[in-house]
C-alpha cells in the first residue's frame, strides 16, 4: 500500500517508516518561526516550561526565526514591546530576527534558505501550509508547540489524510492561483479540507512560476488544510538554490497512494474568480460580475504580494491613472520583493497611475496597523485572504478576495473588473 | 483518563473562539476579564451562568479559523470540564489537547442546556441518561490521552523531556 506526501515526510522525521493517516507522530521538526502577533504568548509559554528548572536549555533555538511583521510598524506600546523582547530573546539566543520592513514570515522563510523539499517546518500561523509550494510538510502550531520545539527539536502530530487535486492545464494569462484556490473553496467551501492535506499535482501546477505555487500552498489555509504539498521540479531546485536552501530531499507520492478525495479541475479553462463581501467561499466568476463598484484597491499579503503580482498589477497600469475616486495601495511582502519591483521601474509605474507603496509586511491584510481602514459603505477590493466583516477595521464595509490582476484592473475601471479585458491584463509569469 | 460528568452547556455551530473567547478583538483585555463575557455575542449571559465543572457542547466546527492557545486559558479559567462537538477548527483542537482541555468529536444533536453529560474519553462514549442518549466516538489516541492527562504538553514535558508519549500516566 502506498503513501501521500505527507505520510512519507512525517514518517521520515518520526523514526524512518512513512506514517499512516489517523496515526499520531512525535516527529523532529527542521525549521520553525514564530511572529509577532504571537510571540508575547510564546515567550510566556518558553518561561512556564522552564520555571524551576536549573538545567533548562533551549537546544534547538537556533532553528527557530523570529519574524516582525504583523504589527509593522508596531501601533501601540504593547506591540512595540513585544518586538523589544523579540529582539532581545535573539540577540541573547541567536535565532535569526526578521526586523520590521523585512517582510512577512512566510515569504521570508523561504527566501532566507530556511527550508527544503522533504522538510518539516512549523510556524504560529495558519498561512504556514506556505512552505508546502517547496515540498515541504508546512503546518501552522502555537506558541506552546514552539517552546517545547527550542528544548526538545520535536512535536507531536496527527498524520492527515489528503485530497488530491489535479490541475489541467497551464492557466491562462490573467488568470492565477488565487483563482484556483477561489475555485476550490467554491467546491468545498471555508475549511472544507479541515484536518486534511492537500496535495496539488498534474500539468497546470507545473506551468507555475513558484510565485504562483506559493500563492497556492498558502491559500489553503482558508481551506482549513493542515498542509498543502506540490511536487518539485527543477524550477524548485533552482529556485532553492538561488536561495541558498539545504540540499532538497524531493518526495512524491506512489501510484498507489490513498487519498480521501480527488478533485480535477479544467485550470485551462478557468476565468478568474472573487470572493463577493463577508464570506470568502462565496465565490463566482469574475465575468459574472456586472456593475459592482469599488472604492479601494490592496494588493500585498502573504498570499499576493509577491514579485509576480506587482508585475502584473504594472501592466495593467502603465501609461494610465486609477479610476476617479479610488484608492490604491500595494504592499511588497518582503523587503527583497520591495527592492526588485524598485530596480524593475514597477513603482514608478504604479506610483504614476496613482497607487500608493508601503514597506514590506502583513499591511493591509488586516486592520491591526491602521495601514488601512474602510469607511462605512466602503467596497475594498483585496488580493488578500481573508474577507470577513470587519476584517479592516469596520463592519460597514466590504471586502472582495481577488487575484492582482482582478485588484488592478478593478482599480483602472472603478468596477470589478477581468484583467483579460484590459490590455495589459493577459500578462504572463515568466514560468 | 476519568470520566468527565458536568451540565451541559450549547452553542452553535462554527463558533470562533478568536473573536468570542480571546482578547484578539479586545486589545488589552486580561484574560480574567475575557473569561466574565466570553461567547456573550453568540450566547448571551454564556459566561456568567457558567459554572466550574460544567461541559460545552457545541455545533460544527468549533473554534473554526481561530488559532490563539488564549482561547483555551481563558475556557480554564471558566472552569470548562470538556467540550463536545461534531467537529472542531484544527488549530483549536491541537491548543485544546497542549493546554490540557479535553475536546471530544461526537455528534451534539439532541443534547439540551442544562442535560447531565457523562463523558468516557477511554473507552469513547458520549452519554445523556435522561435523554436515552449514548454515543459511541472513537477513543482518544493513547498519546492526546497522555498528554491531556499531564494538564497539557508543557506539563507532559517537564515529565517527559524525552517525549515518551507509551507511559501510563496516573490521572489527575
Ligand atoms: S499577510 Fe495577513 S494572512 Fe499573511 S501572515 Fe500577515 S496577517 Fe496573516
Amino acid at each position: 500500500m502506498g503513501h501521500t506526501i505527507a505520510e512519507k515526510i512525517l514518517g521520515s522525521h518520526a523514526g524512518g517508516k512513512p506514517a499512516k493517516a489517523g496515526e499520531i507522530v512525535v516527529a523532529d521538526v527542521d525549521f520553525s518561526m514564530i511572529h509577532d502577533a504571537r510571540a508575547g504568548n510564546a515567550l510566556k509559554m518558553i518561561d512556564k516550561l522552564g520555571a524551576g528548572r536549573a538545567d533548562f536549555a533551549l537546544p534547538h533555538v537556533k532553528r527557530t526565526a523570529l519574524v516582525l511583521d504583523h504589527y509593522s510598524p508596531p501601533p501601540n506600546m504593547e506591540a512595540a514591546n513585544t518586538h523589544v523582547a523579540m529582539r532581545a530573546f535573539s540577540e541573547k539566543h541567536g535565532s535569526p530576527l526578521y526586523d520590521v520592513g523585512d517582510g512577512i514570515c512566510h515569504q521570508v522563510l523561504p527566501e532566507g534558505g530556511h527550508l527544503t523539499c522533504g522538510d518539516l517546518v512549523v510556524g504560529t500561523d495558519t498561512h504556514s501550509t506556505t512552505y508546502g509550494a517547496f515540498n515541504a510538510f508546512g503546518t501552522g502550531v502555537e506558541g506552546t508547540d514552539v517552546s517545547a520545539l527550542m528544548m526538545t527539536g520535536k512535536l507531536w502530530f496527527r498524520v492527515p489524510e489528503t485530497i488530491r487535486i489535479e490541475l489541467q492545464g497551464a492557466l491562462q494569462p490573467g488568470v492565477w492561483a488565487k483563482d484556483v484556490t477561489l475555485t476550490m473553496l467554491g467546491k468545498l467551501g471555508a475549511e472544507g479540507a479541515n484536518y486534511q492535506a492537500l496535495e496539488y499535482v498534474g500539468s497546470g501546477v507545473s506551468a507555475m512560476a513558484i510565485d504562483d505555487r506559493m500563492t497556492l500552498s498558502n491559500h489553503a489555509a482558508e481551506l482549513g488544510a493542515k498542509a498543502a504539498l506540490l511536487e518539485a521540479d527543477e524550477k524548485t531546485f533552482a529556485w532553492l538554490k538561488a536561495h541558498g536552501a539545504a540540499t532538497p530531499r524531493p518526495v512524491t507520492a506512489d501510484a498507489d497512494a490513498i487519498y480521501a478525495r480527488r478533485i480535477v479541475i479544467d485550470t485551462a479553462k478557468l476565468p478568474p474568480q472573487v470572493a463577493r463581501q463577508h464570506l470568502i467561499d462565496d465565490v463566482v466568476g469574475v465575468p459574472e460580475v456586472k456593475n459592482q463598484k469599488i472604492q479601494v484597491a490592496l494588493i500585498g499579503t502573504c498570499t499576493n504580494g509577491r514579485l509576480d503580482d506587482i508585475r502584473q498589477a504594472a501592466a495593467i497600469l502603465k501609461g494610465r491613472k486609477l479610476a476617479k475616486g479610488v484608492r490604491m495601495i500595494v504592499t511588497p511582502a518582503s523587503r527583497a520583493i520591495y527592492l526588485a519591483a524598485m530596480r524593475e521601474g514597477l513603482f514608478e509605474i504604479l506610483t504614476t497611475a496613482g497607487a500608493s507603496v508601503e514597506a514590506a509586511g502583513c499591511g493591509t491584510c488586516v486592520n491591526i496597523t491602521g495601514h488601512y481602514i474602510a469607511g462605512d459603505n466602503q467596497v475594498v477590493i483585496s488580493s488578500a485572504n481573508r474577507n470577513f466583516k470587519g476584517r479592516l477595521g469596520n463592519p460597514k464595509s466590504e471586502i472582495w478576495i481577488g487575484s492582482a490582476a482582478t485588484v488592478a484592473a478593478s482599480a483602472l475601471t472603478g468596477m470589478i473588473t477581468d484583467a483579460r479585458t484590459v490590455a495589459g491584463g493577459d500578462w504572463r509569469a515568466a514560468a | 483518563m476519568n470520566i468527565i460528568k458536568g451540565s451541559a452547556r450549547v452553542l452553535g455551530d462554527e463558533v470562533n473562539t478568536d473573536v468570542q473567547c480571546s482578547s484578539k478583538y479586545l486589545p488589552g483585555r486580561d484574560t480574567a476579564y475575557i473569561a466574565t463575557v466570553a461567547f456573550d455575542q453568540v450566547a448571551p449571559g454564556f459566561a456568567k451562568g457558567f459554572k466550574k465543572g460544567d461541559v460545552i457542547v457545541a455545533g460544527k466546527n468549533f473554534g473554526i479559523n481561530s488559532s490563539r492557545e488564549q482561547a483555551v486559558h481563558i475556557m480554564h479559567q471558566m472552569g470548562v470540564a470538556a467540550i463536545v462537538a461534531p467537529s472542531f477548527g484544527r488549530q483549536f483542537f491541537r491548543n485544546a489537547i497542549n493546554n490540557g482541555l479535553a475536546v471530544i468529536e461526537c455528534d451534539t444533536s439532541g443534547i439540551a442546556a442544562g442535560d447531565a453529560i457523562e463523558i468516557d474519553p477511554v473507552a469513547g462514549k458520549v452519554m445523556v441518561a435522561s435523554r436515552n442518549i449514548a454515543r459511541a466516538v472513537p477513543p482518544l489516541p493513547a498519546a492526546v490521552q497522555a498528554l491531556l492527562a499531564a494538564g497539557g504538553l508543557i506539563p507532559f514535558l517537564q515529565k517527559h523531556p524525552d517525549w515518551n508519549l507509551n507511559v501510563k500516566e496516573q490521572t489527575a
